[in-house]
């Protein structure tokens, strides 16, 4: 009696109990046919697995200590399904009060404003308008944030976005602490809250330099329903070409805000 | 490491990832065909281990598992996935020498034939293979693919021959 498909095949990949395999091996020194069809088996195998190799590419760099670092954040799944709508809820909830109480006749909310502006311009900015670097002399606005464990950066057209197009968004890895997002002089509004940036493109033919800490854990720059860079740990993954001499490069393609974003 | 000394959940989860990342990439990467998704799918699964918070009594089953369903969620909704990306790569996988020209004909046929027999076979049979290539147990392929373990050996064979035969015919086609 010849041995049935199963214990051939387990006869091949070595999952028979040793008294089992002891008998069929004892079986196949006997039988020419089932000696042929171990080896037919164990020969087509070897083909298959050898062919299999014809697809492969190489695994990704990644170490175990960077998923388990990006396991550690606030789960993100969680936050995905509905973020917009809480973040633009809130957004819009908390730009109505602050308007109401920058309104209010002898509330310190202005004093805030300006200090933070100043702070973040380096000179007393107008109300509304982007702030300013450089203390005015390059006519350079932006925004820097510390990158927290996980920060979004979004690009979205602002009401008052002129015509152009050609924009770009100039991605580089620095050495600093802060992300920090810079454009030309009234070429977008900068808001930030939790951990996110948002961008109001007002000319979308300006180039923006985005400057992200090498250190930053999980950064994202979001683009209509598109998250077009991601820094995760020392991944980087972008829809983006590399810039020249640094950095990447990404065409500004900003839509309504605030953009739509699709679940996990 | 003192010997008597219990690993700890994380060098446990260190100890896993390097002994399971690279087949379980390659498997998802056979199985899909797409490079970037193995790599999203294969970090996820072990981002849900590490949330889980312990080694599972059969953890070579439990991640293809886990791989093999975010796998199909995220094969079901690829089609509303981020655009996701080239990624800047280990600059390794640049360096590695261009094969000859008639080499590299050979390879890029090979490789659109044996992507070709991969996809033509039954999901089932697919992920029978492709484990079985990666060295998983036959308990293991049995409770990943949910399969009574005294047939894995006939399934195993029969997926074999079903990639030969497809393999053949588009050689023949060719």
């Amino acid at each position: 009696m010849h041995l049935d498909e199963e214990r051939l095949q387990r006869l091949l990949h070595r999952e028979l109990s040793a008294p089992l395999e002891g008998a069929a091996r004892e079986h196949v020194a006997a039988c020419d046919e089932c000696r042929r069809r171990l080896e037919d088996a164990t020969r087509e195998e070897a083909n298959v697995h050898a062919l299999l190799r014809a697809v492969d590419t190489p695994p990704p760099v990644v170490s175990a200590g960077a998923v388990a670092s990006r396991a550690e954040l606030p789960s993100r799944a969680s936050r995905r399904g509905s973020s917009w709508l809480r973040r633009a809820a809130a957004l819009v909830a908390v730009v109505g009060i602050a308007g109401v109480a920058y309104a209010l006749p002898g509330s310190p909310v202005r004093r805030w404003v300006h200090d933070v502006v100043q702070r973040v311009g380096g000179r007393p900015g107008v109300p509304g308008e982007p702030s300013t670097r450089g203390g005015g002399a390059a006519n350079v606005s932006g925004i820097a944030v510390s990158p927290g464990q996980s920060l979004t950066i979004i690009f979205a057209r602002d009401a008052a976005q002129g015509v152009g197009n050609g924009g770009e968004i100039r991605v580089s890895l620095t050495s600093g602490a802060d992300v920090q997002v810079r454009a030309p002089g009234g070429a977008a509004t900068f808001t930030t809250k939790g951990d996110f940036i948002l961008i109001g493109v007002r000319d979308p033919s300006a180039e923006f330099d985005v400057r992200i800490p090498r250190s930053a854990p999980w950064v994202e720059i979001v683009q209509g329903d598109d998250r077009v860079f991601l820094k995760e740990g020392v991944r980087i993954t972008t829809s983006g070409a590399r810039g020249l001499v640094r950095g990447y490069v990404l065409p500004l393609a900003p839509t309504t805000s605030p953009p739509r974003r699709p679940g996990p | 490491m003192d010997p008597e000394r219990t690993p700890s959940f994380r060098e446990q989860f260190a100890l896993l990832f390097d002994a399971h990342f690279p087949s379980l990439y390659r498997y998802l990467n056979r199985a899909s065909g797409d490079p970037e998704l193995a790599a999203d799918v294969a970090q996820e699964t072990f981002v849900k281990l590490y949330q889980r918070g312990s080694v599972p009594d059969t953890p070579g089953a439990w991640l293809i598992s886990v791989a093999m369903n975010l796998f199909r969620n995220a094969a079901s909704t690829r089609s509303r996935r981020l655009r996701l990306m080239t990624p800047a790569r280990g600059e390794s996988v640049l360096a590695d020498p261009p094969p000859a020209p008639d080499q590299a004909l050979e390879s890029d046929d090979s490789r659109k034939r044996v992507r070709l027999a991969l996809d033509g076979m039954p999901e089932r049979d697919r992920s029978l293979l492709l484990l079985r290539a990666e060295g998983y147990s036959y308990r293991e392929i049995a409770l990943a693919l949910e399969l009574n373990e005294t047939s894995v050996g006939v399934f195993l064979a029969r997926a074999r021959r079903a990639f030969r035969e497809i393999y053949e015919e588009s050689s023949d086609a060719s």
